[in-house]
């Protein structure tokens, strides 16, 4: 089986979306991150949810977790103002790692080696045009996450 | 000591301290790498650098920010300190001068007993929580920190790492400190509450919902171990008054911080290798090359002709030199990090206080830790504390610029270093 075969739709966000709307896109669909893709649909970058939640934070908590326990729980209703007006790219770390990206014709075992050594639950899939020298740009085939790819490589075992 | 390794001892300072100012390389490396010249080139040895009272590593100053090191990183963990800012902002009644007032004589206080960096590491989350609730721009109340943490840590020995080897190298002791700069301190403060006033005048915006929100904070949640705030509380009080009690107990604050250090591991579930962690070891290396450099300095001459010249250009004069003392440690506090700075003019200091002699002689020691730690007030960075609230800051989205600081500091520092000359010349030539 190939990558273009194992790859499965995947929610994407662009850079200039709004992070709330990220933020409702990660909870409603219970996703552990979020692709986000360029102007060509490309993907850049991977959006954790875990860096959503860490922008909620206010700045002097990280500086000092023991400040969380004296904030009362009014003020954690309002955590998530701090969302507001920020678009998806000003979201990013700014040491956020391109997406692992494997291509269509991937086997099984390449896409398992590629999650394995990027330490990475996600792989976008690319089909890239079959002549590199020709014009024409790669295009988002969808994402295999490790718990698709575990799911395929245990039925395989039965 | 021949007379070319005395430039070349020369050269390979001057070269570091490039090095240090521009931060081409970190600092520790260039210290570490100088005085691995130094050695190299035999400008010292082996048995001054780490043997010798006078040209070598300064021992007593190296242990006791160990100890010190070590007893403030087991006491920040028990969130006393974040307790007390909380406290105190909800006794001003978030009212945002009160709230300034507050912050700002506790950071003089607790900068006074911790160092600076500890302090405003500690300070600034909170100032940005209370800012945050009051909806106030932080800078000012940021900035007014930094000027007291400065200023406070000029009132003891173990205030600011210049006072540690100020006191080592001229044999003062923590009362000698606390009864000659905590005074003034102590004034300064009060003079840089009255100059926030009118400098941040602006920053004042009182909101009655707003302190609502800051009266609901519960500072007692900071405290996360009751039982370690009071050993360690307790631990430091007898670490005090180990340095207070100097003249009856003869221990050196070295001992008496590694003493205290020692304590609150033996009673505390802390382990060793926990306190251990929060000590700063670069910056004790950082130290160790400063004393290695300066010591090839003194081996080679070079000191000595230095301090030759000083005393010619104030022909000895005590209170040419006592004001030409705190004049120039200002202005160069205010570029360079004043630790090499003091590190270098300590021998210096010395000899010049052997030249002008008694009465007047300890006055120099008190220009140049004066000079040393509020010039650091002059720029944004003009200290180590500075910096980090400026990083913190900026982390925070709350930007302050270097311009935005100077042109604060700049006045700050004029005013508390006119005060600090006319002390000096009052209570040690005037009144003499």
């Amino acid at each position: 089986m190939r990558a273009r075969d194992l790859a499965e739709p995947y929610p994407t966000i662009a850079l200039d979306d709004q992070a709330l709307d990220a933020a409702r896109l990660l909870a409603e669909r219970r996703l552990p991150g979020v692709l986000v893709v360029d102007g060509d649909g490309l993907p850049k970058a991977v959006l954790p949810a875990s860096q959503l939640v860490r922008l909620l934070v206010p700045g002097y908590v990280l500086e000092d977790p023991s400040l969380a326990a004296v904030i009362d729980e009014a003020h954690a209703d309002r955590m998530c103002a701090a969302l507001e007006g920020l678009r998806v790219r000003e979201c990013l770390p700014k040491d956020v790692p391109l997406p692992v990206l494997a291509d269509a014709d991937d086997t099984t075992v390449e896409v398992a080696a590629l999650m394995a050594s990027s330490r990475t639950p996600l792989v976008a899939v690319l089909e890239r045009p079959r002549d590199r020298r020709t014009a024409g740009t790669p295009r988002l085939l969808g994402a295999i996450t490790a718990a698709n790819l575990l799911q395929h490589l245990l039925e395989a075992a039965r | 000591m021949s007379n070319w390794q005395a430039w070349a001892a020369l050269a390979v300072f001057a070269a570091v301290y490039v090095l240090i100012v521009t931060e081409w390389v970190h600092r520790v490396a260039a210290a570490l790498g100088g005085a691995a010249l130094m050695l190299a080139i035999g400008a010292t040895d082996d048995e001054a650098a780490f043997f010798s009272t006078d040209t070598g590593i300064d021992w007593n100053v190296v242990f006791l920010l160990l100890g010190m090191m070590m007893i403030v990183g087991v006491l920040r963990r028990t969130g006393v300190f974040e307790y007390l800012a909380i406290w105190s902002v909800k006794r001003a009644r978030a009212k945002p001068f009160r709230v300034m007032a507050m912050l700002v004589v506790i950071t003089a206080v607790a900068s006074a007993l911790l160092d600076n960096v500890t302090t405003v590491l500690l300070v600034a989350p909170v100032t940005l929580l209370v800012c945050d609730r009051l909806a106030l721009k932080a800078a000012p109340f940021l900035i007014a920190e930094v000027f007291a943490s400065n200023i406070g840590g000029t009132a003891t020995l173990v205030g600011d790492p210049p006072n540690i080897i100020i006191a080592s190298r001229a044999g003062l002791t923590f009362n000698d400190f606390l009864v000659h700069l905590a005074p003034l301190a102590a004034l300064l403060t009060v003079v840089l509450l009255a100059m926030c006033r009118f400098l941040f005048r602006d920053a004042f915006r009182y909101d009655e919902d707003r302190a609502a929100e800051v009266m609901a904070l519960d500072e007692r949640e900071a405290i996360r171990d009751p039982r370690l705030l009071a050993q360690g509380l307790a631990v430091l009080a007898l670490v005090v008054a180990g340095f207070v009690l100097h003249p009856v107990v003869h221990y050196a604050p070295s001992v008496v911080a590694l003493l205290g250090a020692g304590l609150l591991v033996a009673v505390s579930k802390v382990e060793a290798k926990d306190a251990l962690a929060d000590v700063e070891w670069p910056t004790l290396a950082f130290f160790a090359g400063l004393f290695v450099m300066v010591g090839a300095l003194i081996e080679t001459g070079v000191i000595e002709t230095v301090s030759q010249a000083l005393a010619d250009a104030t022909g000895g004069n005590p209170l040419a030199a006592t004001m030409t003392m705190l004049g120039a440690s200002t202005v160069l506090s205010a570029i360079v990090d004043n630790i090499p700075y003091v590190a270098t003019m300590a021998p210096i200091t010395a000899d010049l206080v052997h030249t002008v002699g008694e009465p007047h002689g300890q006055v120099l020691w008190w220009a140049l830790a004066l000079g040393a730690d509020l010039g650091g007030n002059a720029t944004a960075i003009g200290a180590s504390a500075n910096v980090v609230v400026l990083g913190i800051a900026e982390r925070n989205r709350q930007p302050i610029s270097f311009w935005t600081f100077t042109r604060y500091g700049i006045p700050v520092t004029a005013v508390t270093i006119a005060i600090s000359a006319l002390y000096l010349w009052i209570r040690y030539f005037a009144l003499a």
